[in-house]
């Protein structure tokens, strides 16, 4: 009971923006409203809008890894595009019953974790870091895109999933539960919409709490000086590691979802166009704050889909845009820059009551 | 008894020998100052006992032990502990963030609070422990790193230069509080350019020249030492 | 086949595979190696430098001459995106990786709105020779020749022009080199433009070898990124090194099990390398002479 009194405590600190009784009813103000909003809309707007929040936990692994431990990694998409590709062959070979798609999305987020493990064991044991980390990452990306995208002939199968080259993988059955008068499929609409809500929430939270632990305050001290947290006594390429692992395993989710949400992947999931995204959403938002990320992935991911009316083209150069002059003019991310704002803003009016 | 033994140790970089066949020991409980002109290596003897170079051969050996192909945290774990040259706070988190991170390895829940809330008090950064560390003036940098480092209890506390950019009455409450540090039983080992210093809290002084062991003594030896002032003068004039 | 003729299709694989490994990579070493930033817009720059030789070929340029204007162009525009972005950002070189990035995309997409998903590309020069029983083109070679012309060049550069020696010394010493009145911004905008220029020099040497497509120059960045990571900052002890090795690597890997397996072989390399050296090669080579 005090251990689990401690863990909640942990939901506020040092590393996250937003503390209190006022964040916290915006905060359930905002989750009350998107429970109830399937109720105002029909299934296919909530499935698109489930759409948005598959990529939530993509950003927020790149926020993890980025923001909080000063890691530039370019693999996210990778660990995306292995998890989806994964949870496509084995659900083609064994099929959606007795609840075996949960299975699979857990065997394939494992996978991806498992990538990035001994990937991570030769970066960071290697001690490369800054800018090499950033490019060892991106080649193993674009290495992975190119070789999914030759996988076209009849010879590249794994069992029943033929890999299908730049074409992508399709057909794979959606996430199935097991339900006692009959399984109940979580085709892109509502159901689908509370699952991914849910794991949202538990791992926006979950995360709140790693980043506030003492893990979190060895992550963020290895960002600041690794030199230092190396000669208090840590093992600072080990909590590289884990973190980096833990990372993977968030944008592995994200490929699963993705995959069971419109049942196919391709190869271009994993090239230079969708790396660069998870990359501008967290940018945009603030990448030393979760909630920053988790809010400017939501918007910013909106603003992309309205203007890809006129063509996607034009949406990307608007996002490159967007990247290039948040760099050059709020570096720590538009939507952290705002609640900082609105924190200065609660606190003078407090101290003005007082 | 001796805490740290250096044994024939060598480290060169190419031709160049920075430290050659350093032989030194240090015993517990004293204070031991390192002086040298600049490039003697004495910060390279520092980074060979943290395990940041590893040395072309010798051995190091901590409290007996033989660590010489130790990694730094492990060598930190068994009770070293160092203060670098240039303040090494993590400068974009807060005053008691800092100490947290220091002190959470070994401390946890209730204990850790007050552990943190006692270094504030002994550092004299209570009114500031919100504030984040990269604002704190330079002094007050170099009392929190020093706070840090000897947070962890260590058996050995390394100092590279502790009161550089410090006013003489900054130099001298830290020569203080090396000296009440020492006084709890923690050995000291300091690279310091400022004789005031080295006069304050050394017990024993190592002049270290061209990477090599030069002059040992009293304080009082060493400035007597002849040699010791003409390695100096040869210096200025090399500079002039 | 003979010992000879095996051999020869050894060396041309090689002489192939370290003439793109150069090509692709020297333009980002140069800016690495100097400035300490990664340009991600890279791929781009060959592109652009792929675009405007095809361009002027079909305006009625010779190839050489196309050739070169497309390096031009790509020089030019990389002093331009020197000057309003990455200037900006020499305090926070993770930052100009990822604003680079956001350049990347809007050249690649921009492409794609004016231009259209494909260009009319250029034929390949000089036609094939024999040797045994299979043919090979003449223009590799000249590829292949141009490569060591560029590392020669960028030799001379650095070494025996005022701007090679001030560029080296504003690397080493910035505030010195400052003290010593050579204008530092100056000499990072044209280093900045060489790197790009040498990108639109890949672009163009290679126009005739492949289709013209907007995404072109990601086909060049990862060869151009293993050999960065292999090679360290330094071009010469480097980019050249890292290049050689690699090559060997890929043509080994390439005949025994094809282009694709070439490719993985230069990732594993990389991964495995970065354990043993993490400062790359010219890191290893530098520390046994410093």
């Amino acid at each position: 009971m005090n251990g689990l009194i401690s863990l909640f405590r942990r939901l506020e600190g040092p590393q996250t923006k937003g503390r209190g009784l006022l964040f916290w009813s915006v905060f359930m103000v905002a989750l009350i409203g998107a429970i109830a909003y399937p109720m105002f809309s029909d299934g296919y707007t909530v499935g698109n809008t489930a759409y948005f929040f598959v990529w939530v936990f993509i950003a927020l692994s790149l926020c993890l890894i980025w923001g909080y431990g000063g890691a530039l990694s370019f693999g996210q998409t990778a660990f995306f595009g292995i998890a989806g590709y994964s949870y496509g062959i084995l659900t083609l070979n064994f099929g959606a019953a007795y609840g075996f798609t949960l299975v699979a999305v857990l065997a394939a987020v494992a996978i991806a974790a498992v990538v990035a493990l001994l990937l991570g064991y030769f970066m960071f044991f290697g001690r490369i870091e800054g800018v090499f980390l950033g490019i060892v990452t991106l080649a193993v990306t674009l290495m992975l895109e190119r070789f999914m995208a030759q996988t076209a002939g009849p010879d590249w199968r794994i069992g029943a999933a033929r890999l299908n080259g730049f074409n992508g993988m399709s057909g794979m059955p959606p996430i199935t539960i097991p339900w006692f008068d009959g399984p109940i499929v979580l085709f892109a609409d509502v159901g689908l919409y509370y699952l991914i809500l849910a794991l949202v929430v538990v791992v926006y939270l979950g995360l709140r709490i790693l980043v506030n632990s003492s893990f979190g305050n060895v992550i963020v001290a290895i960002r600041e000086n690794p030199e230092r947290a190396e000669m208090l006594g840590y093992d600072i390429r080990k909590y590289q590691l884990i973190n980096f692992v833990i990372g993977a395993g968030l944008a592995g989710l994200s490929g699963v979802l993705y995959t069971a949400w419109g049942q196919y992947i391709t190869p271009s999931s994993m090239g230079m166009t969708s790396a660069a995204l998870p990359l501008i959403w967290v940018a945009v938002g603030g990448r030393s704050d979760l909630t920053s990320t988790l809010v400017g992935t939501l918007v910013v991911l909106a603003g992309f889909q309205a203007l890809t009316i006129y063509g996607s083209q034009y949406a990307l150069v608007v996002m490159g845009l967007l990247l290039v002059l948040t760099v050059l003019i709020a570096p720590n991310g538009l939507v952290l820059g705002a609640m900082n704002v609105i924190g200065r803003l609660v606190a003078r009016a407090k101290g003005g009551r007082n | 008894m001796a805490l740290l033994q250096l044994r024939g140790l060598n480290k060169h970089f190419g031709g160049l020998h920075v430290t050659n066949q350093v032989n030194l020991s240090f015993e517990t409980g004293e204070i031991h100052c390192l002086i040298g002109p600049n490039g003697a290596g004495k910060s390279t003897l520092f980074r060979l006992i943290l395990g940041e170079y590893a040395p072309g051969s010798g051995e190091i050996f901590f409290a007996g032990e033989d660590i010489t192909t130790l990694k730094s945290f492990a060598r930190i774990a068994r009770g070293l502990s160092v203060k670098f040259q240039v303040p090494g706070v993590f400068k974009g988190l807060s005053v008691r963030q800092n100490l947290e991170i220091a002190l959470q390895r070994t401390r946890h829940g209730a204990e850790l609070d007050r552990e943190i809330d006692r270094l504030l008090a002994f550092l004299g950064l209570e009114a500031e422990q919100k504030q984040t560390a990269g604002n704190l003036s330079h002094g007050q940098k170099q009392w929190l790193e020093i706070g840090m480092a000897t947070s962890l209890r260590p058996r050995m506390l390394l100092l590279d230069e502790p009161t550089a950019g410090m006013s003489p009455e900054e130099t001298f409450q830290t020569g203080e509080m090396v000296k009440r540090l020492n006084a709890e039983g923690m050995t000291v080992l300091a690279i310091e350019h400022d004789m005031a210093f080295v006069r304050q809290v050394a017990q024993r002084v190592t002049v270290l020249h061209l990477g090599q062991v030069f002059a040992q003594g009293s304080i009082d030896d060493i400035v007597a030492d002849e040699r010791v002032a003409a390695i100096y003068l040869g210096q200025a004039h090399h500079h002039a | 086949m003979d010992i000879a003729t095996f051999a020869f299709a050894a060396l041309y694989q090689f002489a192939d595979a370290f003439a793109f490994l150069v090509l692709s990579a020297c333009g980002l070493a140069v800016i690495f190696g100097m400035m300490g930033v990664i340009n991600l817009a890279h791929g781009e720059f060959i592109m652009c430098g792929a675009y405007v030789t095809a361009t002027a070929v079909h305006a009625g340029l010779p190839l050489p001459l196309a050739i070169l204007a497309g390096a031009l162009v790509s020089a030019v525009v990389g002093m331009l995106v020197e000057f309003v972005v990455v200037r900006h950002l020499y305090e926070r070189p993770l930052d100009t990786i990822v604003a680079t990035w956001g350049l990347s995309l809007i050249a690649t997409q921009g492409t794609l709105i004016v231009i259209g998903s494909t260009m009319a590309g250029v034929g390949t020069p000089f036609g094939s020779f024999q040797v045994g029983a299979y043919s090979y083109s003449i223009y590799r070679i000249v590829l292949f020749l141009a490569a060591l012309g560029v590392l020669g060049s960028l030799y001379a550069l650095f070494n025996w022009t005022s701007f090679g020696v001030k560029a080296r010394a504003t690397i080493q010493v910035p505030h010195m080199a400052d003290a010593l009145g050579v204008d530092t911004r100056w000499i990072y905008s044209l280093t900045f433009a060489c790197g790009a220029g040498l990108a639109g020099l890949a672009g163009g040497l290679y126009a005739p070898t492949m289709t013209l497509v907007p995404t072109m120059g990601a086909t060049f960045l990862m060869e151009a990124f293993v050999t960065v990571v292999i090679g360290g900052a330094d071009v010469f002890l480097g980019t050249a090194p890292a290049a050689a090795v690699l090559a060997v690597v890929k043509s080994v890997m390439t005949s025994w099990q094809g282009q694709l397996f070439g490719q993985i072989g230069l990732l594993v390399a990389v991964i495995i390398v970065v354990r043993v050296l993490p400062k790359g090669i010219s890191g290893f080579l530098l520390r046994e002479r410093t």
